[in-house]
């Protein structure tokens, strides 16, 4: 191997730009998306469209100056990512550790959103039990109990601080990872054979548990399954390829065929109110049966999960395969050498 | 231009899969790429981004891709899914914690005695345990590291040993539990409830008629069923290959030498090691299957006691040779024992609570929960902390199961862009276009689907050919196969692909961790055989449906779910076995209903007495009514033997007429605004052809086909006249029955009301008084009297009463005299009750008894259990159903 080219310099730092700016836009998309959604600011495109710059429709309703303000400081910060990309770029740094970078990232948002799933989950389950058995206003009082039957107030009052408890968690926790959700998946659906063959008791939140959390753990795996090479391969060539054919077919199939899908939903699930993933956030969409759990929108926003750590995974492999190209050695190789 | 971009689809997906980048991206990716480009070349082409698609634009096919995503988790519907990761679970925990291998060496040992037992038992193992981690290639591997070397040390013919391998390991793709025949039911199920829709449109067109009887349905599938259907042939699949290696082993015993065990076969220390290493796996996999098969519980639940079971196996087996090793599993079985003798002697329903008696038995049986759940804690400890099993185990399990899952969802995107580019109408069309009808089609499908297991894994097959190709298969009529069916015969299907030179999956795995004495031909030579021996059951099991669709089919009927005797769609099979029944025991219904018949009914109510000698005339007359039916059968199946060519004829015409027919208007709405020019005057010509070709298919029709299609439908209805007499006759004469016994039963009843009743003349003031109190007091009464049965006369006296005395018309006397007459009637049908009730009624019963299972059976709620086993076989059939449609 060590006869081979490396790669052309300005392609390398072409392709190491484009990679950090598809993160970094992506982060500052979903940033912007809550911004929009939620704090009512007209975003990117909305902001152009109010002022009447490069042809976008004006908002249907009349911007407010605050606001503006808002879109304003939205479309700066997809500029200055950008910026950042562009000046990270020019630091010649090695794609490998880049790629490092890129996976402590991506575990560190799956992290977050495993321990979000695993207080949630467990919170929810035992909020819906105490509610189908109508413990629940014996136990917070009147008032408490008719908000907990509220969605919204569920979503935001209780959902939302134990999320921030879980990347607070995530940030110090370093034993636990994602794979323990089958362990949990295992325990809850016990759960429901011990209750159900013994007690003969069943409830709609045990079921929903269960799909909760497996749900969560096919998503929220992949991406550490693509690190680990897991994702399988029709291997009948590819098996006999050269490292460095195997590399240019990984990075290849990275940009064109991975990247696309993860940018396909997020911006078809998040581009209006009522897209696939927005509309039931928005609305804290719970399930059909009344007194299951309420964490509907919740696996909506798996895929943004499942979206975001991929991208940032396929970015990671991405110039892990253009590092072999170049012929570059592993930070740790060096060090050995 | 949608063949185009379907054609580009296809490259771009052949490239990507071919290239070796991983299938759950490369599918939608390549949907991605397709659906992309097709939009923007139809907006830089045409102005308008759709033009490519069959309908609607890229956005909405994307979108609906997206959508699909969602669908795998969102709905309760796929819950079955979630049993993937359990499975995978118990599987990885058993091969991780070497009970796998424990299994094999001691099945080895124990059999290895016996000519060709080393390969027998490797047989055995791959069908018991392969089954679970859902690769082909994780399992060939497994399989090869273990079993190959032991089987090469002790001079096991190389063909034979690579060829038993290679199979036993593909084997555990189709027995139960295998996460593939999940799947397959995942898509199955989708692609019936599609058959389904499309039956029905077909029966609308053929018909006229709008709605289709539901015994025309098609038999959907669910993983539980799928298990089942799945069984019989991966047992007749397993003994084909055991009864080969005996029989090689004893023509020719090179090739499988007996193993001599160096040890006493009889000693302790072995009997103990093969009870120890055999039976709990073995009562692990019975009880997963057993409660599924048994419809206790769902596969979910089984997935869950097989994790929890295989982790407490590994508790034990990761601390083999300490003093507390068994601890935990003694303590789970002594907890498991304990709650199931409180299930039996106390009600543990934790919904009803209602005596001590029943708190006690709660509280026992929570303590017992805790042992157990203590037991799973302990040995799940051990699993942690011992060789680091469980991460292991978790790990694996979690990249598999994503594995699994992200390329269902790719595949679910792939669909939706194949679908845009209208690829299933593509192979619809020419499917249906094939001549010969569903065999021809399935076999074509069955080779598709052989050639691509060269190329692909199951998984890829099941998610992205057979949402494709089944719904179209499931839809014909005439061979009308079930779900179950379809879905076990793909599964072997691929299996043997698997297994076929030069590019059978198996054979790669296996080339790639055999030892280089191994030659890849010695591995070709091996498989040729089991080969055949594949086919050989992919031929029995065509011929004989039965064996996949008579577990399922008899589970269901013996479940708590199951349909009431009354379900149309068990009536033809149910009144087979009925009325062969009747003929078997004609003398003695015949001798029931003539005691009916003699007894002295003259003291019953006119009513009654009519209701019981119908009943028992009915009895006597079923012979005539089953000649009669049977009768208009053998009529029908004499016209349709003449009327079957013509009928699949014409209709085969009417279909290409209808698709001319769509194609026609298609193309008129293409060239709709069009300017003039050479792709106008194209289309134009086009459209001429196929009205030229509609007409000449129309000549083709026979023209006396109208009044053929008559004369059998003739047939037809004298069968449904027949069957409705005979129904309609059994369900009254039961019916009837049944209603006197409970009128002569409420004798009691009635007269405690008398005194009432006759309070109620006293109540009602004589001349204007106020009316309220009386109206209410007989209105009250009326309603007592409508609770008891066969009371309709004294109730509607009641009610005359009371509207005499309607506000501001009241009339007391003519009230006065509704309530005599009330009165009367009431003394005179107590009496009437009390004098046949003592002497009658036991009669009565003892008739009824002995009609109720089969006369009365459409009354009851279920089949008795062994109506349902002898029903199951005819239910289990593939009936041809074409020539309703």
């Amino acid at each position: 191997m060590s006869g081979d080219k490396g790669l052309n310099p300005t392609i390398v730092s072409i392709c190491r730009f484009a990679g950090i700016a598809s993160v970094a836009l992506a982060i500052i998309f979903l940033i912007n998306n809550f911004i929009t959604y939620v704090g009512g600011a007209p975003g990117v495109y909305g902001t152009f469209g109010s002022v009447g710059l490069f042809g976008f429709d004006a908002p249907k309703n009349e911007v407010s100056g605050g606001m503006l303000t808002l879109g304003w400081v939205q479309v700066l910060m997809n500029i200055a990512v950008i910026a950042f990309a562009a000046y990270y770029t020019k630091s010649m740094g090695s794609l490998s550790v880049d790629a490092q970078r890129l996976d402590r990232m991506s575990s560190f948002v799956i992290k977050v959103a495993f321990w979000a799933v695993l207080i949630v989950g467990v919170t929810d389950a035992v909020l819906s039990f105490l509610r189908v058995e109508d413990f629940h206003t014996a136990i917070f009082g009147k008032e408490i109990a008719t908000k907990i039957g509220q969605s919204k107030w569920r979503g935001a009052f209780i959902h939302l601080p134990l999320m921030a408890l879980a990347v607070f968690i995530a940030m110090r926790d370093r034993s636990v990872s994602v794979v323990w959700l089958i362990t949990l998946v295992v325990v809850a659906e016990l759960f429901i054979v011990l209750a159900r063959f013994i007690f003969a008791y069943e409830q709609t939140f045990m079921g929903d548990l269960v799909r909760f959390w497996y749900a969560a753990l096919f998503l929220f795996a992949s991406a550490y399954t693509l690190k680990e090479e897991g994702h399988v391969r029709v291997d009948v060539i590819y098996a006999s390829f050269q490292d460095r054919t195997k590399a240019w077919i990984n990075a290849t199939g990275s940009v064109a065929f991975g990247m696309p899908l993860c940018w396909l939903i997020l911006t078809l699930g998040l581009s209006s109110k009522s897209s696939l993933i927005n509309s039931p956030m928005l609305n804290f969409e719970t399930s059909m049966s009344g007194f299951g759990m309420y964490v509907k929108y919740l696996m909506a926003a798996f895929l943004i999960v499942f979206a975001l750590s991929m991208l940032i995974q396929f970015t990671s492999y991405f110039f892990n395969a253009l590092a072999k190209m170049n012929n570059e050695i592993l930070p740790e190789a060096k060090k050995e050498a | 231009m949608e063949l185009f971009f379907l054609a580009v689809l296809f490259l771009i997906m052949m490239y990507a899969l071919g290239s070796g980048f991983p299938v759950a991206f490369a599918l939608p990716g390549a949907a991605i790429i397709t659906i992309t480009l097709a939009g923007l070349s139809g907006y830089f082409f045409t102005g308008d981004s759709g033009a490519y698609f069959t309908q609607d634009g890229p956005i909405e096919w994307l979108t609906a891709g997206v959508t699909n995503f969602r669908g795998i988790y969102w709905e309760v519907e796929r819950d079955t899914l979630i049993a993937i990761p359990l499975f995978i679970f118990m599987g990885i925990m058993l091969q991780r914690s070497r009970i796998a291998e424990d299994l094999l060496v001691t099945m080895a040992q124990l059999f290895g005695p016996i000519p060709g037992g080393l390969g027998i038992s490797v047989v055995f193992v791959g069908a018991l345990l392969a089954a679970t981690t859902g690769i082909v290639g994780a399992t060939v591997v497994a399989m090869g590291l273990i079993s190959l070397p032991a089987m090469l040390r002790n001079n096991y013919s190389k063909p034979l040993a690579t060829g038993t391998i290679c199979a036993s390991g593909t084997l555990g793709q189709i027995i139960p539990p295998s996460i593939v025949l999940i799947i397959l039911a995942d898509q199955l199920a989708s692609a019936a409830d599609q058959a389904a829709s499309e039956r029905k449109s077909l029966y609308k067109e053929a018909t006229g008629e709008f709605s289709m009887p539901s015994t025309l349905d098609i038999v959907s599938t669910s993983a539980g069923d799928m298990f089942l259907g799945a069984f019989i042939p991966g047992i007749v699949l397993v003994g084909l290959y055991m009864a080969y290696i005996l029989i090689s082993a004893l023509l020719k015993p090179s090739t499988a030498p007996a193993v001599p065990y160096d040890g006493k076969l009889l000693e302790r220390a072995f009997i103990v090691k093969v009870v120890l290493s055999l039976v709990p796996p073995l009562v692990l996999i019975f009880v997963v299957l057993g409660s599924i098969i048994a419809g206790i519980a769902t596969v979910n639940q089984a997935g869950a006691i097989g994790a929890i079971g295989a982790t407490i196996m590994a508790g034990y087996r990761l601390r083999e040779g300490q003093k507390d090793a068994y601890y935990p599993a003694i303590l789970a079985i002594a907890s498991i024992v304990f709650i199931a003798v409180l299930l039996s002697s106390f009600s543990l329903n934790i919904r009803k609570i209602e005596t001590s008696m029943d708190v006690f038995g709660i509280m026992l049986a929570v303590v017992g929960v805790i042992g157990f759940v203590t037991a799973v804690i302990w040995s799940g400890w051990r699993t942690l902390k011992i060789e680091d099993t469980l991460n292991g185990v978790m790990v694996e399990s979690a990249k598999t199961t994503s594995m699994v899952f992200i390329i269902l969802l790719g595949a679910a995107m792939l669909t939706a862009a194949f679908r845009a580019f209208g690829g299933e109408e593509i192979v619809k069309h020419f499917l249906t276009g094939l001549p010969g009808g569903f065999w021809s089609q399935f076999i074509v499908v069955m080779l598709v689907i052989f050639l691509l297991g060269f190329f692909l894994d199951f998984i890829e097959i099941a998610v992205v050919v057979v949402p494709i190709v089944s719904p179209i298969l499931l839809s014909d009529p005439t061979a009308n196969v079930t779900a179950v069916w379809l879905g076990v015969m793909i599964g072997l299907n691929i299996q043997t692909s698997f297994l076929t030179p030069p590019f059978g999956f198996a054979l790669f795995y296996l080339r790639g961790v055999a030892s280089s004495v191994v030659k890849t031909i010695d591995i070709y030579k091996g498989v040729v055989p089991f080969i055949l021996l594949q086919l050989l059951g992919l031929t029995i099991v065509g011929f004989y449906p039965s064996l996949v669709n008579y577990l399922p089919v008899r589970t269901y009927l013996t479940s708590e779910t199951a349909p009431p005797p009354k379900n149309p769609r068990l009536q033809a099979c149910l009144e087979d076995y009925l009325f062969n029944y009747y003929v078997e025991e004609e003398g003695r219904f015949e001798t029931a209903a003539n005691t009916l018949l003699s007894l002295d009914l003259n003291k019953l109510p006119s009513e009654l007495r009519r209701n019981v000698k119908d009943s028992g005339e009915t009895v006597l007359n079923l012979p005539m009514m089953i000649s009669d039916i049977r009768n208009a059968e053998d009529a029908l199946d004499e016209a349709s033997i003449d009327y079957r060519p013509i009928h699949s004829e014409v209709r085969m015409l009417e279909r290409d007429i209808r698709r001319n027919n769509r194609q026609f208007e298609s193309l008129k709405k293409e060239i709709r605004g069009m300017e003039d020019g050479d792709v106008k005057a194209n289309i134009s010509a086009q459209m001429d052809e196929l009205q030229d070709e509609i007409e000449t298919l129309k000549s083709q029709i026979p023209s006396d086909w109208k009044s053929v299609n008559k004369d059998y439908k003739v047939y037809q209805n004298e069968l449904k006249k027949a069957q409705r007499t005979y129904r309609k006759s059994v369900d009254d004469a039961y019916n009837n029955l049944v209603d006197t016994i409970v009128i002569l039963e409420s004798a009691d009843e009635l007269e405690a009301l008398l005194p009432q009743i006759r309070a109620l003349g006293d109540a009602v003031p004589t001349e204007d008084g106020p009316f309220d109190a009386a109206r209410d007091a007989i209105g009250d009464a009326a309603t007592l009297v409508a609770t008891i049965p066969g009371t309709n006369a004294i109730a509607s006296s009641l009610s005359k009463a009371k509207k005499a005395l309607r506000k501001r018309k009241e009339k007391p006397k003519k009230a006065l005299k509704s309530i005599d007459k009330a009165i009367g009637l009431l003394e005179e049908d107590v009496r009437a009750r009390k004098a046949s009730a003592g002497a009658l009624l036991p009669e009565l019963k003892s008739f009824e008894a002995s009609i109720r299972d089969t006369v009365g059976l459409r009354q009851q709620s279920r089949l008795t259990d062994e109506q349902a086993a002898a029903i199951s076989g005819c239910l289990a059939r593939h009936r041809d159903i074409s020539l309703n449609f």
